[in-house]
């Protein structure tokens, strides 16, 4: 295997697949090389593809041929202490229909699809091939070499959409080492149960879904737990920082027991079926922790370029990686046509990022990644919301408080003022 | 569930070469041993009376969480050659 191309992405995630499908359309000779022995068998995420303009401007009549499971319709916040939840739903008749909010998908299926439609379009899918290293050519990068499948691919550029540990981004000397603080590590298990039983449970129909995020459930860790609904099953899981986990001294699956066996949740997966298990880690050091995105000869996408985000909200990824695929693309045409693929040529791909949502978000969040620490956020708010709950309904011949005395009153005695205070700078700065 | 009944939900295609080597000596001194608790696959044991810590790198799930938490240089982690390790079917 030796071959020239003139892009070669690294990587048939949503960011590699959707830049492979705007080349391949542009006509370009295009490679997508994937470790995986398809699309999607290395790859797992809670659940929820966003509603993604470039995707439905690419394919318009993708929510009728992807295999989406379901659209959501019902988002809940859910701040739970061992014995209680308290929680927050939106539910929005304007999610119904097209352009959908977004959809729950299964990355197996849906990272296959999408590269298949690349394929279609002419670019050249290599499954089975692990990029091991660059290769340079008169100091830029020019190629890369593959261990599985062995051999040598090269070309003029190279699209680093390898993911969150992005080896051909630290090979190319783009990436400073880790911390512990900037990663999260996800971990699911998907559970199997009947639609009926899952639309009974959740109040849904048909094809609507729920994605439900907890808080409160991992174990005092900074991190929240979350559950999506599919056709025929529900994914559980939680995302706890590294930092977190390492300080704490407990196994990621033993703090998801937990939650499985919490007497709110327990209720809604009683009778599911075990039937997958995964772990991945997801990039939350936000915009400060991003590393260079171009150098010559090559451009980085997606979370590879740590394009993620949560605001303890929203956790954005995938949207955020096949926009930025998109516009590394169409930075690849541009100098694929001058001929010229050096730094300088390929900086245009930084300027397309900052003026995109995807840099303006990341910088508008830039302090939630530093909000998501506070373990008194996952630990202690929850029980001072469920104290005063219990006080507000429980009735029981005493006295009462109203309620701002009362509230006041719980937040004192678990969080002390100068925290309060400290913290709800620290929300304020992040979110409002 | 308990982790052995997790780990048989997932596919693995296993190679006969280890993408993840540990270094022994390093390991016996290292103060903390977080890739013990922290792996989600429960990879890795401490053998408290030989001090040897092994990894069983066969049913791992490549997330890289022991690669970033290890801070003392004791592991040669890398991804599997291509179509090997993990391979999820569903999630
Ligand atoms: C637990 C969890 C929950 C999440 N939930 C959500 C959510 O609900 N919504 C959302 O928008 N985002 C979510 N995310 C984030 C989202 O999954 C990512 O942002 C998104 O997958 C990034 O896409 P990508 O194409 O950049 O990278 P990836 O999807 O990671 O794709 C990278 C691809 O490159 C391949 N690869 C890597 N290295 C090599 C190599 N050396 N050679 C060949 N191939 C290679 C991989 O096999 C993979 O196919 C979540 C993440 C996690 C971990
Ligand atoms: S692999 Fe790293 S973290 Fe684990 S015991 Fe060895 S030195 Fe410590
Ligand atoms: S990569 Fe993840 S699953 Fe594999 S040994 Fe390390 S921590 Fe465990």
């Amino acid at each position: 295997m030796a071959k020239y191309f003139d892009v070669i992405i690294v990587g048939a995630g949503p960011a590699g697949s959707l830049a492979a499908l705007k080349l391949a359309r542009a006509g370009l000779n295009v490679c997508l090389v994937e470790r995986g022995q398809y699309p999607g068998a290395k790859n797992m995420f809670g659940g929820l593809l966003h509603n993604t303009p470039v995707l439905n401007e690419m394919l318009p009549d993708f929510w009728e041929r992807a295999p989406l499971e379901r659209h959501v319709y019902k988002k809940v916040l859910a701040f739970m202490t061992p014995e209680s939840a308290v929680s927050l739903t939106f539910e929005n008749e304007n999610f119904e229909q097209p352009p959908y909010n977004g959809h729950t998908v299964f990355r197996p299926a849906f990272d296959s699809w999408l590269a298949a439609e690349a394929v279609r379009e002419g670019a050249l899918l290599l499954c089975d091939c692990t990029a091991e290293d660059i290769i340079k050519k008169d100091g830029r990068v020019a190629g890369v070499t593959v261990k599985g499948r062995e051999g040598t691919l090269r070309g003029n550029i190279v699209i680093a959409a390898d993911g969150v540990l992005s080896f051909m981004a630290e090979k190319a000397g783009l990436r400073k080492d880790f911390k512990a603080k900037n990663m999260g590590v996800g971990i699911k298990l998907l559970l199997g149960l009947p639609e009926a039983t899952i639309n009974e449970r959740f109040h849904l129909v048909r094809d609507e879904g729920a994605d439900i995020s907890f808080v409160g459930t991992t174990g005092g860790m900074g991190g929240g737990g979350f559950l999506y609904t599919n056709r025929e099953s529900i994914s559980v899981g939680m995302v706890v920082h590294l930092d977190s986990l390492k300080a704490s001294g407990k196994a990621p699956y033993e703090v998801l027991d937990e939650l499985l066996q919490h007497p709110q949740v327990r209720k809604l997966v009683k009778g599911a079926v075990p039937l997958e298990y995964s772990a991945h880690l997801i990039p939350e050091g936000g915009f400060t922790a991003m590393p260079q995105v171009y150098t010559d000869g090559m451009m980085v996408a997606g979370d590879a370029a740590g394009l993620c985000y949560t605001n303890g909200i929203n956790l954005e990824g995938i949207n955020l990686s096949m926009t930025s695929g998109v516009l590394a693309a169409e930075t690849a045409i541009k100098a694929l046509e001058v001929g010229d693929y050096s730094a300088r040529t390929l900086s245009l791909y930084k300027k397309k990022l900052d003026e995109s949502f995807i840099i303006k978000d990341m910088k508008t969040f830039k302090n939630a990644a530093g909000m998501m620490h506070l373990e008194r956020l996952s630990r202690t708010y929850p029980q001072v919301l469920a104290g005063i709950l219990e006080k507000l309904y429980r009735v029981e011949g005493m006295p009462r408080s109203k309620l701002l005395r009362l509230a006041r009153k719980e937040a004192l005695k678990e969080v002390g003022l100068k925290n309060l205070i400290a913290d709800g700078i620290k929300i304020g700065r992040a979110l409002l | 569930m308990n982790i052995e009944n997790l780990q048989q939900l997932t596919q693995f295609q296993i190679d006969e070469q280890a993408h993840i080597i540990v270094d022994k000596e390093i390991c016996k001194t290292c103060d903390h041993r977080a890739c013990v608790q922290s792996c989600p696959a429960n990879c890795y044991t401490f053998d408290e009376e030989t001090k040897l810590l092994s990894v069983v790198y066969e049913t791992c799930l490549e997330c890289g969480t022991c690669y970033i938490i290890c801070d003392k240089g004791a592991l040669d982690w890398s991804y599997p050659r291509g179509g090997y390790g993990v391979c999820f079917r569903l999630t």
